[in-house]
C-alpha cells in the first residue's frame, strides 16, 4: 500500500464523514441507555452528562433476561452449525455432481432465498403445533436454519467452484473415499466462506423477532422477542426501551469489528465473482 | 443405482429436508388456508371452507392496493436513493488507500444490527418533541416537524431509515467491484482520450454492471421482505403512509385473525417477489457459469 | 415462619372481616392455600403503569400463600397476539391473563375463559371477607361481564370472565398555573374545552390538550372519547352504522381541532406519548383515563408536580366519560386454575386495593375511595367518584368483532381526518359498508 499523502486528505474527510453518519445513530442509542428519563426529556439533547447504569439495572432485573438470553445464545448457534453442515453438503453436491434433480433444486433454493419471513409467519404457526414442535427451541432453530440455507449453499457453492477438482481427483487416488475427499480437501479450503456463512446465519437467528414472537412462550422466547414487549404504548421508557436495544445490538457488533473481512468477503463474494 | 450414484442424494438430502419442512410445506399450508375461513386461536375444527373468499375481498379492498401501493413506492425510492449514493460514493472512493478495512467495518454496522434496534433508534431520533433530529435540524434554524405524524414526512424517515442502513452495502458490493475490474482497461480507455466522466460511463459502470444489476435486485427484494423496522417505528402509521405489505399481512393474521384471509395476502407477496427473483435468476444464476465450464 | 405467615394473613383477614376472630379466620385462610402451596401460576400481564405497581406485591402473595407467581409482562396492545396463540392451544401456558375490555366477548365467544362464579361459589377457595359487590360497579360490569344485553353489557344471562384489575373511566387534568395565569375558567362543555385549546396555543405556545392519535387503536379511542359526549354512537340499536351520523362526524371535527391546536405529534402518540406530553409540560389539558393521577404526582416521571387540577369530561350534549382498562381472568386451558383464583383473590382484597392504590396504580374498589388514607393522599378522588356516575359502559360497542373494527378499519379512516388527508365526513362516509359488512358477518346487523 502507498504511502499517506496529502492528496489522500479530501479522500479521508470524506469517509470520517460517511462514518460520522453511520455511527451517529447508534452512539445516540448507547448514550439514550445510560441517561436518567429526566436527561431525556430534556427539550435540549445533549451529548455530555453523567452516564447511570439504573436502565441496565432495570433491564437485567426485570422479567427473566438471563433465560431469554441463554434461548439467543443456544438457538444461534445451534442454527448456525446446523445450517453450516447441511449448507455445505448441499452445495458441495450441487458443485461437484450432475444428479437429477439438480436443476430443479438450485433452481428452486434460489426462489427460497427471497421468501418474506412475513408469508411463513402463519404457517409455519400451524404447521409447528401440528408437529408439537411450537414453543420449543428447535422449532425456532428448524425455521431459522431453512431461512439461511440458501444463502448459505448460494455462498459457499461459488467457494466449492473455486477449488481446482484436480486436489480432489489427487486425494482420490490416494485412496480416499468421497466423504474423506471432502472432509480433508475442500473443507478447510472452504474456511473464509463459512466463516462468512456462519455470521450471515447468526445475524439473522439473533435479530430475528417477528418468528421467534409467534413460535415461543416464555420458556423459550430469544431476547429481541422479549424486548420487543418493552416498546410499551403506556410509558414512553426510553431510557430502558434502549438499554435492552444496546443488549441485543451488542453481539453483532462485537462480531463485526472482529470479522469485518470475513463479512465483506460473504457480502461480495457473489456479486464480485459474479 | 450403484452407491456412487446415491452419494450426491446423501449430501443433499439433511439441506432438502430442513428447506422443504420450513419453506415449502408452509407455502402449501399458506394455499390450502387461503381456501378457509379460520379465526386465529380456534380449534381447526371451526375453520370453514371459504371458496376464493378471501382472494376476491384481497383484490377488491382498497387497502390492499393502498398497502403495496405504499410498498412499490417505498422499494423504488429507497433503492434509487441507495444505489445512485452508494454507486457516487464508490466511485469517488474507489482509490485504495491505508486504513480502508477500517471504514468498511464502520460502514457494515448500520446492517448487521438487529432490525428491532434500528427501527427503535429512528423511532426516538425522529421524536417530534425529544428526537435529536429536531435539535438537529434547529442547528439550521429548520423548525421542529413531527415526523412520524404526518404522513408524508412518516413516508420520509421510513426512507431516510432504509438508506442509512443499507446505502453501505451497495457502496460496498460497487467498491469490491470496481477494485476488481482489470486496470490496462481502464488506461487503455485513458489513452484513447477518454475524460473522466466517460471512463466513469462507457468503461468502468458497463464493467461492473452485472454487479450492480445483482446489488439492485437484492435491495429490491429485501425492501419488498421489510417488517420488523417499521413494525417497530410507526406500526404502519400515521394512517396507512408506512404500511408495508409484510405488516399489512401481520395485521391481517394477528389483529383481524383472520388466517385464511393472511394467508392469501402472502401468497400474493410471494408471487410478486418470486416474480422479482426469477428476475435475479436470468441475471445471476451461479449454475450457469458451471454449465458452460 | 409459619407461624409468622398465619399471623400475618390472620391479622389481614381479621381486618377485612372487621376485626372478628381474627385466629380463626386466619387458620381458615391458611387452609385455603394449603393445598396449591408449591405451586407455580404463570401471569400474563401488560407493561402499564398500573400493573408496574401491582407487580411489586407478587413477592408478598408467594410468602403469604406459598403459591410462586410467574412473570410474563407484554406491551399491552401486543399482549392479544400472544395471548389468543396461547389460549387456542390444548394445554397453555399461562394461568392468569390479564386482557383489555375489548377482547372480553371475543375471548369467550372463542371460548378461552373460565367463568368464575363456580371459584366463588366454592368455600374452599373463596374468602368471606372478599366482598365482591365493594368492586366498582362499573368497573364490576364492563370488564367483567360477557353475555348479557348485546353481549357486553349487563343482563339476566350476563357471568363474570375477570376481576377488574387497573380500571379506569375518564378525567380532565388541567395545569392549574396556566388556567389561573390566562384567567381561564375550567372547561364544563365541549365549547369552553375547544375555546380554552385556542387560547393555550395562541398565548402560551405549548398545545392545549394532548390526545392520542396512533394509526388503530389509540387514534379510535381518542374519536370515541368525544362521541358519545356528543350525542354520537357507532351502531344504532339495529346495529346499522352510526358513526359516519352528523354527531359522529361532529367528534371527528372536534379531534382534529385538537390536534391541530394540540402539543406537536398527536399523530404518532400512543397512551405514553399523549400522556408524557402533560407531564413534560408540552400541553396544558389531558382528557383520558385517570391512572395519570398517579404519575402526575411523580417527580422521576412529571414536571408538572403541584400544578395539576381535576375535572368531569366535559359535556356535549350530555356527560359521558369512557370507562375501560384491565381485568384478570383464568383462561379455559390453564394448568393451575385454582391458584390462579386465589392469586387474583388476593390481589384485589380490600387490603391490598388499599396498598396499591397509595403506592399509584388504580383503585378498584369503593371502600378503597372511602378509605382515609387514600383520601388523604388524593383528594382529587372525589372528581373520580363523580366521574364513576357518568361513567357510560357503552361508549363503543365491545361485540367480538369491535377490536378489528376499531383498530383496521376506524383505526386507518381516522387518521386521514387529524392530518387533514380527507374530510371527516369523507372518510367516515367511506368505510361505512366494510363496518356493516363485519356487523352482518358476525349476526349482529340482520338485513
Amino acid at each position: 500500500m502507498k504511502r499517506l499523502s496529502y492528496q489522500d486528505a479530501p479522500h479521508y474527510l470524506l469517509l470520517v464523514v460517511l462514518s460520522a453518519i453511520c455511527l451517529a445513530p447508534i452512539i445516540i442509542l448507547a448514550l439514550t441507555a445510560v441517561k436518567t428519563e429526566a436527561q431525556i426529556f430534556d427539550t435540549r439533547w445533549s451529548w455530555f452528562f453523567i452516564p447511570t447504569l439504573s436502565n441496565f439495572q432495570f433491564v437485567i432485573n426485570d422479567g427473566n433476561i438471563d433465560r431469554f438470553l441463554v434461548n439467543s445464545l443456544v438457538i444461534s448457534v445451534a442454527a448456525t452449525i446446523i445450517t453450516l453442515i447441511f449448507g455445505t453438503m448441499c452445495a458441495y453436491a450441487l458443485a461437484r455432481f450432475r444428479f437429477l434433480g439438480r436443476e430443479t433444486l438450485s433452481y428452486g433454493t434460489l426462489i427460497l432465498r427471497t421468501l418474506p419471513p412475513a408469508v411463513l409467519a402463519v404457517p409455519v404457526f400451524v404447521i409447528w403445533s401440528m408437529w408439537g414442535i411450537n414453543d420449543t427451541r428447535s422449532g425456532v432453530v428448524l425455521i431459522y436454519a431453512a431461512l439461511n440455507l440458501p444463502f448459505t449453499i448460494w455462498l459457499l457453492y461459488g467457494f466449492i467452484e473455486q477449488v481446482p477438482e484436480e486436489l480432489e481427483e489427487a486425494a482420490a487416488i490416494d485412496g480416499c473415499g468421497p466423504f474423506e475427499v471432502f472432509w480433508r480437501v475442500i473443507l478447510p479450503l472452504l474456511k473464509p466462506g463459512l466463516a462468512a456463512a456462519a455470521i450471515f446465519t447468526f445475524r439473522l437467528a439473533w435479530n430475528e423477532f417477528i418468528l421467534s414472537f409467534i413460535l415461543t412462550n416464555r420458556h423459550t422466547r430469544t431476547l429481541p422477542a422479549s424486548i420487543s414487549n418493552y416498546i410499551t404504548d403506556t410509558g414512553v421508557e426510553w431510557g430502558k426501551i434502549m438499554a435492552a436495544g444496546v443488549l441485543i445490538a451488542l453481539p453483532p457488533l462485537i462480531f463485526t469489528f472482529v470479522a469485518a473481512r470475513q463479512i465483506i468477503t460473504g457480502l461480495t463474494a457473489g456479486a464480485v465473482k459474479g | 443405482m450403484t452407491p456412487a450414484r446415491l452419494v450426491p442424494y446423501v449430501y443433499v438430502a439433511p439441506a432438502l429436508l430442513v428447506m422443504v419442512a420450513g419453506l415449502a410445506l408452509p407455502i402449501l399450508q399458506a394455499l390450502n388456508l387461503s381456501f378457509y375461513d379460520w379465526g386465529m386461536g380456534t380449534p381447526w375444527e371451526t375453520a370453514t371452507w371459504a371458496g376464493s373468499d378471501a382472494f376476491t375481498t384481497m383484490l377488491t379492498e382498497p387497502r390492499v392496493w393502498v398497502s403495496l401501493g405504499v410498498t412499490v413506492a417505498f422499494v423504488v425510492i429507497a433503492v434509487a436513493l441507495e444505489m445512485v449514493l452508494g454507486i457516487a460514493l464508490a466511485l469517488v472512493l474507489e482509490k485504495p488507500v491505508r486504513g480502508m478495512l477500517v471504514f468498511r467495518t464502520i460502514f457494515i454496522l448500520p446492517m448487521m444490527i438487529a432490525p428491532i434496534c434500528v427501527g427503535l433508534i429512528w423511532r426516538y431520533m425522529f421524536d417530534a418533541q425529544f428526537g435529536p433530529i429536531n435539535h438537529f435540524t434547529a442547528l439550521f434554524g429548520i423548525a421542529p416537524q413531527a415526523w412520524l405524524a404526518v404522513p408524508e414526512l412518516a413516508f420520509f424517515a421510513m426512507v431516510i431509515t432504509d438508506v442509512w442502513q443499507w446505502t453501505p452495502f451497495v457502496f460496498i458490493m460497487v467498491l469490491a467491484a470496481l477494485q476488481g475490474i482489470d486496470a490496462s482497461v481502464i488506461e487503455a480507455a485513458k489513452i484513447d482520450g477518454a475524460n473522466w466522466w466517460q471512463t466513469i460511463m462507457l468503461v468502468k459502470l458497463p464493467a461492473i454492471k452485472p454487479i450492480l444489476i445483482v446489488t439492485l435486485l437484492m435491495r429490491m427484494i429485501d425492501g419488498f421482505r421489510g417488517l420488523e423496522v417499521i413494525y417497530v417505528m410507526t406500526f404502519g402509521g400515521p394512517g396507512q403512509a408506512t404500511e408495508l405489505f409484510s405488516l399489512f399481512i401481520y395485521k391481517a393474521a394477528f389483529i383481524s385473525q383472520k388466517l385464511g384471509y393472511a394467508s392469501a395476502l402472502s401468497l400474493l407477496l410471494l408471487a410478486l417477489v418470486t416474480l422479482l427473483s426469477l428476475v435475479v435468476l436470468r441475471f445471476a444464476n451461479p449454475l450457469k457459469r458451471s454449465d458452460a465450464r | 415462619m409459619k407461624r409468622r405467615e398465619l399471623l400475618k394473613t390472620g391479622g389481614m383477614a381479621g381486618i377485612l372481616a372487621a376485626g372478628q376472630y381474627p385466629l380463626i379466620q386466619g387458620a381458615l385462610a391458611q387452609d385455603r392455600y394449603a393445598k396449591y402451596r408449591g405451586q407455580t401460576i404463570v401471569i400474563n400481564y401488560p407493561a402499564h403503569p398500573h400493573y408496574d405497581q401491582a407487580e411489586k406485591l407478587f413477592a408478598e402473595f408467594t410468602a403469604a400463600t406459598g403459591i410462586k407467581v410467574e412473570r410474563d409482562k407484554t406491551q399491552y396492545l401486543r399482549m392479544k397476539d400472544k395471548q389468543t396463540l396461547e389460549m387456542g392451544k390444548p394445554q397453555g401456558d399461562y394461568d392468569v391473563i390479564v386482557y383489555v375490555v375489548m377482547w372480553k366477548t371475543e375471548y369467550v365467544k372463542k371460548g378461552f375463559l373460565l367463568p368464575l362464579e363456580p371459584f366463588f361459589a366454592n368455600s374452599a377457595l373463596a374468602d368471606p371477607s372478599y366482598d365482591f359487590n365493594d368492586l366498582i360497579t362499573v368497573y364490576r360490569e364492563n370488564i367483567g361481564l360477557v353475555g348479557g344485553e348485546k353481549m357486553y353489557l349487563p343482563g339476566p344471562n350476563a357471568k363474570t370472565y375477570a376481576i377488574p384489575y387497573g380500571s379506569e373511566t375518564g378525567v380532565l387534568a388541567y395545569r392549574t398555573d396556566i388556567f389561573a395565569k390566562l384567567n381561564l375558567a375550567v372547561p364544563t362543555t365541549y365549547d369552553e374545552l375547544l375555546n380554552a385549546c385556542r387560547v393555550i396555543k395562541q398565548k402560551e405556545g405549548i398545545g392545549g390538550l394532548t390526545s392520542r392519535g396512533q394509526t388503530g387503536h389509540q387514534v379510535t379511542a381518542a374519536w370515541l372519547l368525544h362521541l358519545t359526549p356528543n350525542g354520537g354512537e357507532v351502531f344504532d340499536s339495529k346495529f346499522r352504522a352510526a358513526f359516519h351520523k352528523p354527531e359522529g362526524i361532529r367528534a371527528a371535527e372536534i379531534l382534529k381541532e385538537i390536534v391541530d391546536t394540540g402539543p406537536a405529534g398527536i399523530p404518532s402518540y400512543g397512551f405514553g406519548e399523549m400522556q408524557n406530553a402533560f407531564l413534560q409540560g408540552q400541553a396544558a389539558m389531558y382528557l383520558d383515563s385517570i391512572s395519570v393521577m398517579g404519575p402526575a404526582k411523580d417527580p422521576a416521571k412529571s414536571k408538572i408536580v403541584g400544578k395539576v387540577g381535576y375535572a368531569l369530561h366535559p359535556r356535549g350534549s350530555k356527560y359521558s366519560a369512557q370507562t375501560g382498562g384491565f381485568g384478570m381472568a383464568i383462561p379455559k386451558n390453564a394448568k393451575n386454575r385454582d391458584a390462579a383464583f386465589l392469586f387474583m383473590q388476593w390481589m384485589t382484597s380490600k387490603a391490598n386495593d388499599v396498598k396499591t392504590t397509595m403506592m399509584g396504580a388504580n383503585a378498584t374498589r369503593w371502600s378503597t375511595l372511602d378509605n382515609a388514607d387514600v383520601k388523604a393522599r388524593y383528594p382529587e378522588f372525589n372528581v373520580l367518584r363523580a366521574s364513576l356516575k357518568i361513567a357510560n359502559p357503552d361508549w363503543r360497542p365491545l361485540i367480538p368483532e369491535w377490536d378489528d373494527i376499531s383498530q383496521q378499519i376506524l383505526g386507518t379512516a381516522l387518521p386521514d381526518v387529524i392530518t387533514g388527508k380527507k374530510s371527516a365526513k369523507e372518510a367516515l362516509t367511506a368505510i361505512v359498508p366494510k363496518v356493516e359488512e363485519i356487523a352482518r358477518k358476525g349476526g349482529w346487523l340482520k338485513t
